[in-house]
């Protein structure tokens, strides 16, 4: 392997790469894009359900019972209704998530000591919003319980019973239990994999369809030459690219590394050598920019975001998705992505990950050199 | 048998230095014989022509001499060095122009050139010196900022011989370098091949199917059906015959008439 043969590949590579609209537009305007989408607009926070109320009690107390709701962060009233029937047509439309009816007497109940029944109605069909909404709405019932049972306590002067347990609950980590704390970091995982390997997989395919690789055979130039000088300029995109990303989400969200940026750029190298390796070996076995690019999608693009416990939990999915998931190499990085982000994790707790991402590099360039080799390289 | 006596007639023939030595070669090629027992010599200095039918094997031979297949019986030696177990060797003394153009269409002239010239890792005062002889040698110095891609047939196919040319190899491989080139940049690019031959006793080894090409070697190999035919120099083969053309057409249906009758035999 010599250094002077590798340059020159990767400077005729980088001459392809600056006369290549496409593949440039596709080099930085996508962790832009990508950032800006994924901050914005994808969020897994449930704040502002909109909520629909229906007093047929009129009270003092089921007034006080609804504006202690609207106080509440969580929920949006968004409209007293008359009856059940507008309920329903708010709900047909999407309005709102959730419905309040409070029945006549209601008052009365609690006062003469009866279960006072409260209906709540909620919309289903976006099965993981209305469960934390459901969560929530338990949680707000629960705690207008305890203050109407205290009340109920004073009244009867035995102030001093206390309920015997109560759960102290600190979150570490992520302590505002904010999504946007992860996700903008995990989005770093599919930016490398698009840059890295969508782009590369145009690259071993192109020498082919264009013959080009033909000249290459008669060259003096061995396959580990070839295959480090075409993944340099890449590489070094790719790494711009993780610094647009970590400056933006800094800059645009506040969301800021826990641990060293050392561990960080060390993951994201490692990552993308993965990424560049997996679209050259696409693209050498293809033959084909079309094929290789549709590949390309299908093997890294997809199972990063769909398999890497990045925004799909591992632990929900069916066994055998389970072990796949062992095989996709954004599954380490995120979890790297995580330790640096969120928990503050040095090399001590993480280097599995590291070695991991190491021996992936190393097992798909060897077999892309054998692919290359069979070449006739 | 006349393929038999021809194989001894080639070695025979054999005046001057040997620099390129086939020997008993066959090649496997998908499922197909491509190239079946072929021995030869090819002198230091001579344009050694391969002519024949289309599918004949002459690609096959000539990418074999360039390394690019491996024999799968017999061998080959340019300069004494064998091209599989000394093929990194091989290749920088041998330069190769495959049949389909290819060079880098998005790289213009000059970074075409310089793409070579970086591979066979050449110093800096030589770069510029060689560069500048061989725009002028193929008179593409008014497009050297030109894509590759936008150039005609006929500044493709020189700018090819250009760069395959700028590490001063040895040996020249060409497949059917001028085809579909018109026929003043045919003469150019046969002129320079003279030149080359005059001048620096370059090897030159070239496939063609214009047979007033064949006419310019100082030998030819008359392939058919992936075996060598005959090889002779142009005077000699087209003795008794109006042209070149009616010679090897003769020889051809010849085979052909062997062929069929050998089949019809068994």
């Amino acid at each position: 392997m010599k250094t002077k043969t590798i340059s020159a590949v990767a400077r005729k590579e980088y001459y392809h790469l600056i006369r290549d609209f496409r593949s440039l537009y596709l080099a930085f305007a996508i962790p832009v894009i990508l950032i800006l989408l994924f901050g914005y607009a994808l969020s897994l926070d449930v704040d502002n359900i909109r909520v629909a109320v229906v007093d047929y009690d009129r009270t003092d107390l089921s007034r006080d019972f609804l504006n202690s709701l609207s106080s509440s962060p969580y929920f949006l009233i968004t409209g007293h209704l008359r009856d059940l029937e507008s309920v329903s047509t708010e709900l047909d439309y999407g309005r709102i998530t959730l419905a309040i009816v409070i029945p006549p007497g209601w008052t009365g109940m609690i006062r003469s000591d009866k279960i006072a029944p409260l209906q709540i109605i909620l919309d289903g069909s976006d099965p993981n919003f209305s469960n934390i909404a459901r969560t929530y709405i338990t949680a707000f019932v629960d705690r207008y319980n305890n203050r109407l049972f205290e009340d109920y306590l004073n009244r009867h002067t035995l102030g001093k019973i206390k309920p015997p347990l109560e759960g102290r609950i600190r979150v570490w980590f992520n302590e505002d239990l904010e999504s946007r704390n992860f996700i903008i970091p995990g989005i770093i995982a599919i930016i490398i994999m698009i840059v890295g390997a969508i782009l590369t997989s145009l690259v071993i395919a192109r020498e082919f369809e264009n013959g080009t690789m033909e000249t290459i055979r008669s060259l003096p130039i061995t396959a580990s030459e070839l295959l480090l000088g075409k993944s340099i300029p890449y590489f070094f995109i790719g790494l711009t690219d993780v610094l647009i990303a970590v400056l933006m989400s800094q800059i645009l969200f506040g969301v800021v590394m826990k641990s060293s940026f050392l561990f960080m750029i060390l993951a994201s190298s490692l990552y993308l050598m993965v990424a560049l390796a997996l679209g050259l070996l696409i693209s050498s076995v293809t033959k084909s920019q079309l094929i290789a690019n549709q590949g390309a999608i299908l093997l890294t693009y997809l199972p990063s975001l769909l398999l890497s416990d990045f925004i799909f939990p591992v632990t929900n999915m069916p066994k055998i998705l389970q072990i796949l998931t062992y095989l996709v190499p954004a599954t380490y990085y995120v979890d790297i992505l995580r330790g640096v982000y969120l928990k503050n994790l040095g090399f001590s707790e993480m280097w599995p990950n590291y070695a991991v991402l190491a021996v992936m590099v190393l097992m798909l360039m060897s077999l892309n050199i054998v692919t290359l080799r069979k070449e006739g390289l | 048998m006349i393929l038999h006596s021809n194989k001894i007639k080639n070695f025979e023939k054999t005046n001057g230095d040997t620099f390129i030595e086939v020997v008993d070669l066959s090649i496997q090629y998908g499922g197909v014989w491509a190239a079946k027992d072929i021995c030869l010599r090819i002198h230091k200095g001579e344009i050694f022509g391969i002519v024949g039918s289309d599918g004949a094997g002459k690609s096959t031979l000539l990418r074999a001499m360039a390394t690019l297949i491996p024999p799968t019986t017999g061998h080959i030696t340019i300069e004494k060095f064998d091209t599989s177990a000394d093929r990194k060797f091989v290749k920088s003394i041998l330069g190769y122009m495959p049949q389909r153009f290819a060079l880098y269409p998005d790289l213009t002239v000059l970074e075409n050139m310089e793409f070579f010239m970086d591979v066979f890792h050449m110093e800096k005062q030589k770069r510029g010196i060689m560069r500048n002889k061989f725009l002028a040698f193929t008179k593409l110095e008014p497009f050297s900022d030109r894509r590759a891609g936008d150039l005609s047939g006929g500044m493709k196919q020189k700018l090819g011989l250009a760069c395959v040319l700028l590490h001063e190899p040895k040996v020249l491989i060409l497949d059917e370098p001028t085809n579909g080139v018109d026929p003043l940049s045919r003469m150019e690019f046969w002129q320079m091949l003279t030149r080359m031959r005059n001048e620096d006793c370059m090897t030159i080894v070239v496939a063609t199917s214009y047979l007033d090409e064949g006419e310019k070697c100082d030998r030819l190999a008359l392939m058919h059906n992936s075996e060598l035919i005959e090889v002779a120099a142009p005077v000699i083969l087209r003795k008794g015959f109006a042209d070149l053309e009616e010679a090897i057409i003769d020889r051809l249906t010849k085979t052909d008439r062997e062929l069929a009758y050998d089949t019809f035999r068994r």
